[in-house]
C-alpha cells in the first residue's frame, strides 16, 4: 500500500503542475490580446458550456421537434437556440416580439393577426415566412404535449407571406403571452421534416434560430454552432454553444469549479447559492409563480372551511423563508408575484399566522389529521417538513410524502389527495401553469370546483384590457382567500449562476421566470475568458 | 451489486464440484493446454448453446418487470394534464394498448432476427443508441479493470514478500476497509478532495478520446477510482493469499530457494507468475460485477454511458430500451464467464484452485 | 454495490490457511481480538440504533424545528448538529441505522433460510430438480439484480419492506449457490453414505447431516453478505428507491447530503462514516469466523 500511495501522489503532483501552467497561459493570452474588457461593445465570438439539471432542463428524451418534444418549457433554452422565438419575455412580463414584429386584435378580439420579419431563411435554406408558421402551428395544435397551445382556435391561416391571422372562437386575451410557453413560439422548418421524417427531424432539428445542431445526444450533450445567417446582423454573440446533462445543483456547482461550464440554469439549493455566489455571478430571476398550498375541497377533511382556515392559521411562512431560504424570496398572498402582470403583493384579509386561532379551530373539529404531499424536489419537500413540524403545535397530525412526477399525477387522477404543496401562477395568470390550473373546476389538478371562481377566471381571460383584467384577478385572489381555499406562500425563483466573463439577459440581469425558468436570449449572450 | 455475480463464480472453482455447470469449473481442466483441441471447442460449442436458454431468460424476465410496473411510457412522456384521449392516440401509436404476450413475441421475434427495435420514448432505433453509449461504459470498465489491476498486483506482492509483517499487515488492514466503503461514498469523498478542494480533476462530464487523450483520461479517472479502488482491494486480498500459500508450499519454490535465488525473484518470477493465471479468471469473472457498480457511477459523474440511460428508459418504461441494455449486460456475463472457462482451461491445467489447501 | 466482495465469496478455495500452530492457538482462545472487536463494535451500533433511544431521550428524527435548522456538529443539545430543517443528526444516525441493520439482517436471514433450502435440496435431489434450479439461478444471475431492485422499489413504491424484498433478490441466489456448492461437496462422504444405506429418511439427513455441515459456511458468508445488502440498501436510498424521507436511513442521508456536499460535507461523511465501521465490523467479523472454523 506504501508505494500505491507514492504513485498517486506524484500523479498528483504532476497534474497540479500542468494545471498551474494552463492557467497561467490563459492569464497571458488574455491581457496580451484583451483590453476590451469593460467596453461597451460585447465580445464576439468564442465558445460557452451550459450546465443544465437532467432532472428537468437536462431532460429531451424525445429529441427536439417543437410538435413531438414532451418537456415543453423544460427544453426551452434548446428550442429557443435552433428555432428563435416569435415572441420574448422580457422582465415583468413584457412581451417583446423577436422574429415576429407585432401583433393586433380585430374583430372584438377574436381576430389575431400576427407579422413576420420579412426575409427569414431557415439554415436548410428555405423560407420562413407565414406559411411556414401556419404549417407549423397546425403541426402544434396536434401535439400531445400538454405544452401544445390551448387557444380556442377557429382557423389559422397565412396572409400574404408575412403576416399570419388566427382566428378565434372566443377571445383569449393571454393569446400572445402564451405563446411564449407553448410550442408555438417555435418555428421549425417544414422542409427539412418531409424530407428527414419526424423521427429523424427531432434528433437533428432545423429551425432559424441563433444556432444550429452540430451534435445531439439525447438527455447528454448538445453541441450547437451560430447561425450565419440568423436574422439579427451581428448576432449570435457566440461562435459555439454547448448544453451538457448533469446530476443537479452540487454537480453543476462542482462542474463549474472545475471550469467545465460556465452557465448553470436554475439553481435552488439556498446553501450552494450562497457558496456559488463567492465564486460566480448569481442572479435571482423575477419569480412569476408562487409556492402555494393546494387543499382538495372535495374530500375531508377540507371539505369543511374550518380545517382550511386552521392550516392558514397554523402556518407561519417567515421563518421557513429565513431559515430554509435564506430570505431570497418575498411572502405572498395571492397567485401573482413580482415578475409577472397584475401583481398584487397583499390581498385584504388574508389569514395571517395567529396559533391560538388554529388551536381553537383543531379543537372545534375534535382534531386534525392531514396528508400533505409534493413533488419530489428538495426545496419542496424541506418545506414540506417545515409545515409539519408547525402544524403540530397545532394539534394537526401531518403525514408527509413526496413524489416523482408520475406518481403525483396518479395522486390528483385519484382524487384521495389532501394537500399539496405546489406553485401556482405565471407571467400571465391564464398562460401556463397558470391560476386555473390549480383552481379551475376544469382542471384535473385542481382541488377547487366553484363555478364562482371559474366565472371570474373565464372573464378575466376575455378581458383584453389590462386594468380591467388585473382588477378581475384581484377579485380571485380575494375569493380564494374569503373561501379559504388555499395559503400562498413565497414567491420562489429559481437563480441562474454564471463564470466570470459571461454577459447577457437572465445571465447578468433578471428575466421574468416562463414556467420555472426565464427564457434567456442566448444569441444575445457573450463570454470573453478572464475578461 | 456483487451479490450477482460476485457468489456465482464462488463455489466451482473452488470446490469443482461434479456435475455443476457453473463458470469455471475445474473439472475440464484436464482439456489441455491448447486451445484449439476439439474437446475445448465442442466445450466452447456447448456453453454458447446453454446461454441461450439463460438469455432468453433475462429478456422474458424483464419484459414481465417492465411490465409488471404502473404506469406507461404513454403516461411518463405526456406527463401532467394529458388528458385520457391523448394518452390513447400515443399509447395507440407505441402499440401499449396490445396484449402482453404478442409485444413480447414481437420484440423477441425481432431480436432473434437481429432488429432490437426502436426506443419507445424517442423512436431512436436502440442499436444507434447502444454505439452513441456502449463506448462511454466499455471505455470506463477498461479503465477500471487496469486500474485496479495495476494497483492490486504490485501491492499483493509486497505484501506477500514478508507474511505477517509491517507492509502485509498494513496493507490487509486497509484493503480490508477499502473493500468496506461503498463506491458512491467514495465517488463523492474522491469528488470532495479532487474535484471541490484540490480542483485537479473533473468533477463530472466525459472527454471523447477523440477530442483529447489527457482530458479523456482525467474525466474518467474518478469513476474509474470508485469502483476500482474497492476492486483492487479485493484483489489485494485475493492474490496476496494465493502468492503466500506458493511461496510456502510449491515445489519449484523450494528448489529455486535451495538454488540460492533471491525471495524477491522467486516471488516476481515464479509464485507471483504462477498466481496471474488464477487471478485471471478472477478477473474475468468479476467482470458482471463491474456492470453494476456502473449503473450508480455513471450518473454522479454525469457521464453518457449507459447506466444512466438504463435508469432513464426505466423511469420511462421504455422497454425497447431496457431490453436491450440488460441484454448486452447479460451477454457481457455469459461471454466472461466463457472467456475465463477457457482461459482456465488452456493457462493452468494443474487447476491450482481446485486443489486442497495444504 | 461494485461490492469486491470478501474473498470468501468469490473464491473460498483461496482462503488462506492460517499457520496450523497458530491456528490452534486462536481455536483455544475463546475471545480472540479479531473477533471480539469488530463484534463489539457491532454490538456497541447495533446498541446505540435500538437501545439507547428507549434508555436515554433523543430528540425525533424528523419534525425538528426549521428554527435549529443547519447547526453545525457539537452544538448544545445537538453532538452531531442538525439538518437542513432542524432535525438531531444523532437521532436521525440512530434511527436510519435500525433500518440498514434491519434491512440488512431480514434480507441475510430470508436468503439463508430460503437459498440455503433451496440449494440443499437441489443438490441433494439432483437431477431435473437440480438442473431446473440451476438454470434459474443462471438467469437471475446473468440479470442485473440493480435493473430488478430499481424495478421492484419502483414497482411497489418505496418503503422498507419492499427494499427486503427487492434486495431477498439478490441473497437468494447467492445462498443457494454456496449451499448447493457444499451439499454436493459432501456427496462422497462416507457418513451420508453411511446414513442413506440405513434407511434415513432424505429431511432427516438433510436436516442432521447436511445443515451442520453447511450451516459455518452460510454463516461467514451471511456476515459478509450482510455488509453488501447494507450498502446495496443505500444504494436503492440513493436513487431514491429506497425508505421515503423524511425517515432517515444511512443511504437517503448521504443521498440527501450530497445534494450540498459541497457546501456541507458533513451531512455526508457523518452516515457515511457509520455505514463504513458497520460494514467493516461484519467483514472482518466474517473473516475472524471464517478463518475460526476453517470455512473455506
Amino acid at each position: 500500500m506504501r508505494f500505491l500511495r507514492k504513485t498517486k501522489k506524484s500523479r498528483l503532483g504532476v497534474s497540479a503542475a500542468l494545471l498551474a501552467v494552463a492557467l497561467a497561459a490563459a492569464a497571458c493570452g488574455s491581457s496580451g490580446g484583451g483590453g476590451t474588457s469593460g467596453s461597451a461593445s460585447p465580445h464576439a465570438g468564442g465558445s460557452l458550456t451550459v450546465l443544465e439539471d437532467s432532472g428537468y432542463e437536462g431532460a429531451w428524451p424525445v429529441g427536439l421537434d417543437p410538435a413531438t418534444n414532451t418537456n415543453g418549457a423544460a427544453d426551452q433554452s434548446y428550442m429557443d437556440s435552433i428555432f428563435g422565438q416569435l415572441f420574448e419575455l422580457g422582465s415583468h412580463g413584457k412581451i417583446i416580439p423577436d422574429m415576429a414584429t407585432g401583433y393586433s386584435f380585430s374583430n372584438g378580439g377574436k381576430t389575431v393577426t400576427i407579422s413576420l420579419r420579412p426575409g427569414m431563411k431557415f439554415t436548410d435554406g428555405t423560407p420562413l415566412n407565414a406559411a411556414a408558421v401556419v404549417w407549423n402551428i397546425q403541426r402544434d395544435l396536434k401535439s400531445p404535449c400538454t405544452c401544445k397551445p390551448t387557444w380556442p382556435v377557429a382557423s389559422v391561416t397565412a396572409q400574404g407571406t408575412s403576416a399570419v391571422v388566427i382566428n378565434l372562437k372566443a377571445v383569449f386575451a393571454p393569446i400572445i403571452a402564451s405563446f411564449i410557453d407553448s410550442t408555438a413560439n417555435w418555428i421549425a422548418s417544414p422542409a427539412a421534416v418531409k424530407k428527414m421524417g419526424e423521427k429523424q427531424f427531432a434528433l437533428t432539428p432545423v429551425g432559424a434560430g441563433p444556432f444550429e445542431v452540430v451534435s445531439d445526444t439525447l438527455n447528454s450533450v448538445l453541441v450547437l454552432k451560430k447561425n450565419p445567417h440568423y436574422w439579427q446582423k451581428g448576432h449570435p454573440l457566440l461562435d459555439q454553444l454547448t448544453f451538457k446533462s448533469v446530476g443537479g445543483d452540487e454537480a453543476a456547482y462542482e462542474a463549474m469549479l472545475a471550469g467545465e461550464g460556465q452557465v448553470y440554469e436554475n439553481m435552488s439549493t439556498p446553501a450552494l447559492l450562497k457558496q456559488a455566489a463567492q465564486h460566480f455571478t448569481v442572479v435571482n430571476q423575477l419569480s412569476t409563480s408562487p409556492y402555494d398550498l393546494q387543499l382538495n375541497t372535495a374530500t375531508a377533511p377540507f371539505n369543511n372551511i374550518k380545517a382550511r382556515e386552521a392550516i392558514y392559521y397554523a402556518t407561519d411562512i417567515q421563518p421557513i423563508v429565513s431559515h430554509i431560504f435564506d430570505n431570497l424570496y418575498p411572502l405572498t398572498q395571492g397567485f401573482t408575484a413580482p415578475g409577472g402582470i397584475c401583481y398584487q403583493a397583499t390581498v385584504p384579509g388574508y389569514r395571517t399566522f395567529d396559533l391560538a386561532k388554529a388551536k381553537a379551530l383543531v379543537k372545534q373539529l375534535g382534531g386534525l389529521t392531514v396528508n400533505l404531499g409534493t413533488i419530489n424536489v428538495l426545496v419542496a419537500k424541506e418545506t414540506t417538513q417545515a409545515l409539519q413540524t408547525e402544524w403540530a403545535k397545532a394539534g394537526i397530525k401531518t403525514t408527509i410524502a413526496s413524489y416523482d412526477l408520475g406518481p403525483l399525477i396518479a395522486q390528483f387522477t385519484g382524487k384521495k389527495w389532501q394537500a399539496m404543496v405546489q406553485t401556482a401562477g405565471a407571467y400571465d395568470p391564464a398562460a401556463g401553469v397558470g391560476v386555473g390550473f390549480r383552481f379551475s373546476s376544469l382542471s384535473p389538478f385542481s382541488g377547487v370546483h366553484d363555478p364562482k371562481l371559474d366565472s371570474l377566471l373565464n372573464q378575466a381571460a376575455g378581458t383584453l384590457n389590462m386594468s380591467q383584467r388585473c382588477s378581475l384577478y384581484n377579485q380571485a385572489a380575494s375569493y380564494i382567500n374569503q373561501q379559504a381555499y388555499g395559503p400562498f406562500y413565497f414567491a420562489f425563483a429559481p437563480a441562474n449562476v454564471a463564470a466570470k466573463g459571461v454577459t447577457g439577459p437572465g445571465l447578468t440581469s433578471p428575466l421574468s421566470s416562463v414556467v420555472v425558468t426565464p427564457n434567456i436570449p442566448w444569441e444575445d449572450v457573450s463570454y470573453s475568458p478572464g475578461g | 451489486m456483487a451479490a450477482e455475480a460476485g457468489p456465482a463464480p464462488a463455489g466451482p472453482p473452488a470446490q469443482g464440484v461434479p456435475g455443476d455447470h457453473s463458470p469455471g469449473t475445474a473439472q475440464w481442466g484436464s482439456a489441455g493446454r491448447a486451445v484449439l483441441t476439439s474437446p475445448a471447442l465442442r466445450v466452447t460449442g456447448k456453453r454458447l448453446l446453454s446461454a441461450v436458454p439463460v438469455l432468453w431468460g433475462v429478456t422474458f424476465l424483464t419484459f414481465v418487470v417492465m411490465n409488471v410496473l404502473p404506469g406507461d411510457t404513454a403516461q411518463e412522456l405526456l406527463g401532467a394534464n394529458a388528458t385520457p384521449a391523448e394518452l390513447q392516440t400515443l399509447r395507440l401509436k407505441l402499440h401499449l394498448n396490445e396484449p402482453f404476450w404478442v409485444r413480447y413475441w414481437h420484440w423477441l421475434s425481432g431480436a432473434a432476427q437481429g432488429h432490437l427495435g426502436d426506443s419507445l420514448v424517442s423512436g431512436q432505433p436502440v442499436t444507434s443508441i447502444l454505439g452513441q453509449r456502449l463506448p462511454v461504459t466499455f471505455e470506463l470498465m477498461i479503465y477500471t479493470f487496469c486500474l485496479s489491476v495495476l494497483i492490486a498486483v504490485p501491492v499483493a506482492a509486497a505484501a506477500a514478500y514478508r507474511p505477517g509483517g509491517l507492509v502485509d499487515r498494513l496493507s490487509m488492514m486497509l484493503s480490508m476497509a477499502g473493500l468496506s466503503i461503498a463506491p458512491y461514498v467514495l465517488a463523492l469523498l474522491l469528488v470532495l478532495i479532487f474535484a471541490v478542494n484540490l480542483r485537479v480533476l473533473p468533477a463530472i462530464g466525459f472527454v471523447p478520446l477523440s477530442q483529447s487523450v489527457v482530458g479523456n483520461i482525467k474525466s474518467l479517472t474518478l469513476p474509474a477510482l470508485s469502483i476500482g479502488l474497492p476492486l483492487a482491494c479485493f484483489y489485494i486480498r485475493l492474490l496476496r493469499a494465493d502468492i503466500v500459500e506458493q511461496m510456502q508450499s510449491e515445489d519449484y519454490v523450494v528448489t529455486a530457494r535451495a538454488k540460492g535465488v533471491a525471495p524477491w525473484q522467486v516471488l516476481i518470477r515464479h509464485a507471483l507468475r504462477n498466481s496471474m493465471f488464477g487471478f485471471l479468471t478472477v478477473l474475468g469473472l468479476n467482470l458482471g460485477t463491474l456492470i453494476g457498480a456502473l449503473v450508480i457511477i455513471e450518473p454522479i459523474f454525469s457521464l453518457p454511458g449507459i447506466g444512466q440511460v438504463l435508469l432513464q428508459s426505466i423511469s420511462d418504461r421504455d422497454v425497447v430500451v431496457v431490453e436491450a441494455v440488460v441484454l448486452v449486460f447479460a451477454l457481457i456475463v455469459v461471454l466472461a464467464n466463457l472467456l475465463t472457462d477457457l482461459l482456465y482451461a488452456v493457462l493452468d491445467p494443474r487447476i491450482r484452485y481446485g486443489r486442497p489447501s495444504a | 454495490m461494485a461490492a469486491p466482495l470478501p474473498d470468501t465469496l468469490l473464491a473460498p478455495g483461496v482462503a488462506v490457511p492460517a499457520p496450523a500452530g497458530a491456528a490452534a492457538r486462536r481455536r483455544r482462545r475463546a475471545l480472540a481480538p479479531d473477533i471480539l472487536i469488530p463484534a463489539a463494535i457491532l454490538a456497541l451500533i447495533a446498541g446505540g440504533c435500538f437501545l439507547w433511544p428507549l434508555v436515554y431521550p433523543v430528540p425525533a428524527p424528523v419534525g425538528g424545528s426549521i428554527l435549529s435548522a443547519g447547526l453545525p456538529p457539537f452544538s448544545p443539545g445537538h453532538i452531531l448538529g442538525t439538518d437542513p430543517v432542524g432535525n438531531d443528526i444523532l437521532s436521525r444516525i440512530l434511527y436510519g441505522g435500525r433500518v440498514s441493520i434491519e434491512v440488512g439482517l431480514a434480507v441475510t436471514l430470508i436468503g439463508l433460510v430460503i437459498g440455503g433450502v433451496m440449494g440443499s435440496v437441489a443438490a441433494y435431489s439432483g437431477g431435473i430438480v437440480d438442473t431446473v434450479l440451476m438454470r434459474v439461478l443462471d438467469v437471475l444471475i446473468a440479470f442485473p439484480a440493480l435493473v430488478l431492485a430499481v424495478a421492484i422499489a419502483e414497482g411497489l413504491g418505496p418503503s422498507e419492506l419492499h427494499v427486503i424484498w427487492a434486495l431477498s433478490f439478490f441473497s437468494v441466489p447467492a445462498f443457494a449457490r454456496i449451499a448447493r456448492a457444499g451439499t454436493l461437496r459432501l456427496h462422497g462422504q462416507t457418513f451420508m453414505l453411511a446414513a442413506r444405506l440405513s434407511g434415513t429418511k432424505a429431511w432427516r439427513i438433510l436436516l442432521r447431516h447436511v445443515t451442520p455441515n453447511v450451516l459455518p459456511q452460510l454463516i461467514t458468508f451471511g456476515l459478509l453478505g450482510m455488509g453488501v445488502i447494507i450498502i446495496l440498501e443505500g444504494a436503492l436510498s440513493f436513487l431514491g428507491l429506497g425508505i421515503p424521507d423524511p425517515a432517515p436511513s444511512w443511504g437517503n442521508m448521504i443521498a440527501l447530503g450530497q445534494g450540498t456536499l459541497s457546501a456541507q460535507p458533513v451531512l455526508v461523511l457523518i452516515p457515511s462514516l457509520f455505514l463504513l465501521a458497520t460494514v467493516l465490523s461484519l467483514n472482518l467479523l466474517g473473516d475472524a469466523l471464517r478463518k475460526r472454523w476453517g470455512v473455506r
